[in-house]
């Protein structure tokens, strides 16, 4: 998947409807809560990445967000 | 991998009584302090709507004792038939002795009857079913297995994070020997994932001293839970179930080699909607095979809940018709395990209020 879809599947599984940026903070993000931290660990499930509560806890951008999907993510 | 398979056990009754008291998410808004913003992703993302629970002093044991004795007189069993009585549960009426023994006493069954408690939540159902099953595969000919819990006192009153999805119930399941009748189950235990759902304290690592000590969790609603009061790592726990669950039907399709589309259904625990959905997705079976609306109805009724499915949503089906039927049951330990059993037109009752008696 392209780097644009991924994010905005992002923003589709976190229920946002303003833009996302790579270097944005996760907590300045009003959207992301532990709902979308559930939402999330079941989209990187249904990609096929194991990413745990504490691997989740310790992303703090939305780049975090685009490394822990791993190859599921081209560098377009 | 502990696989079991009966062939001498059959369910022949399931009845399952919820707390008296209705309460609905939107006027409990105020307890919780939630804002019109999660309450509304609270009740679309994860189902949130109403729940039973009991009234103050009401116990686990005074919701199975109903459910059991209406199976009693409707079926009009003679309690000295009765061999066994298990009662499932984390609520006993006291931490000594089990509550099993004194509702050997209430019920009126006779002395010759073995009884105990076995202290297991969301698995609890599947765990119950298998040792009455295994009763009966060495020889009993009756066992009543008891399951459920009064979930709303373990968690913290005003602990938005687990009170708000717990509501209150108690099921009894009347087993009895066939001729012939085959069952098969699957069951797994994690305790290294024991500290993601914990009710710390009461125990011998953090005796109860009268005061409580609250512990804090380093987290916003820390003062709303004392160690006396269960708690949860919702992150884990759903993390948890979304992976062991689907595994888990693989294995009990591999063990019994019965496909998907032979099942009529698939009764899971419910713990919510929205772990529910996200299991049904990655199984791709339909809502009607498979429910998930229960706890939006009546709360997560922990090892009541397949039951109190059972009795709240498909009591017409189970009893007018044979069916093959998964239950599947994960949680607190961490425990999980699923069954494959066969039910042909039990006395499955329309789930019934606690009335007091």
């Amino acid at each position: 998947m392209k780097k644009k879809d991924f994010v905005e599947l992002l923003m589709e599984t976190m229920e946002r409807e303003e833009d996302l940026e790579e270097e944005m903070l996760l907590e300045a993000i009003e959207e992301y809560d532990s709902l979308a931290a559930l939402s999330l660990m079941a989209m990187y499930d249904e990609l096929g990445v194991n990413v745990t509560p504490k691997k989740l806890k310790k992303a703090k951008t939305v780049k975090d967000l685009i490394i822990l999907a791993g190859e599921n993510v081209s560098n377009e | 991998m502990a696989k079991i398979c009966f062939n001498r056990a059959q369910i022949s009754a399931i009845a399952t009584t919820v707390g008296d008291r209705k309460l609905s998410i939107d006027d409990e808004k105020e307890k919780f302090h939630f804002d019109d913003n999660s309450l509304r992703r609270l009740k679309k993302t994860i189902g949130l709507d109403s729940r039973y629970v009991v009234s103050e002093g009401i116990c686990t044991s005074d919701l199975c004792y109903q459910s059991a004795i209406d199976i009693f007189r409707q079926l009009d069993i003679d309690c000295n038939d009765v061999e066994a009585l298990l009662f499932v549960t984390q609520s006993p009426d006291y931490r000594a002795p089990s509550t099993a023994i004194i509702m050997q006493d209430r019920l009126g069954l006779s002395v010759d009857t073995l009884a105990y408690d076995i202290n297991l939540g969301c698995s609890g159902f599947v765990y119950g079913l298998f040792t009455a099953f295994s009763f009966i595969q060495s020889g009993l000919k009756k066992v009543l297995l008891l399951v459920g819990d009064v979930a709303s006192s373990l968690t913290g009153k005003s602990d938005k994070t687990l009170a708000p999805l717990m509501g209150d119930a108690g099921s009894a399941i009347l087993i009895d020997r066939v001729e012939h009748q085959r069952s098969y189950f699957v069951m797994h235990s994690d305790g290294s994932g024991c500290q993601h759902l914990i009710i710390p304290g009461g125990g011998c690592r953090k005796p109860y001293r009268r005061s409580v000590v609250v512990e804090d969790r380093g987290s916003e609603d820390a003062d709303l839970r004392s160690d006396m009061d269960m708690y949860m790592n919702g992150g884990e726990i759903f993390n948890f179930s979304i992976k062991v669950v689907p595994k888990l039907f693989q294995e009990l399709f591999e063990f019994t080699g019965v496909t998907e589309k032979e099942i009529d259904y698939f009764v899971l625990h419910q713990p919510n909607k929205y772990i529910l959905q996200n299991i049904a997705k990655r199984l791709g079976i339909s809502e009607e095979k498979m429910p998930s609306k229960t706890a939006s109805v009546f709360g997560n009724q922990n090892s009541a809940s397949i039951t109190g499915t059972i009795n709240g949503f498909l009591h017409e089906k189970f009893s007018d018709h044979e069916l093959k039927n998964v239950f599947v049951g994960f949680g607190i330990g961490l425990s999980w395990g699923a069954c494959y059993v066969e039910t042909n037109a039990i006395y499955a009752p329309e789930v019934m209020m606690f009335d007091g008696r």
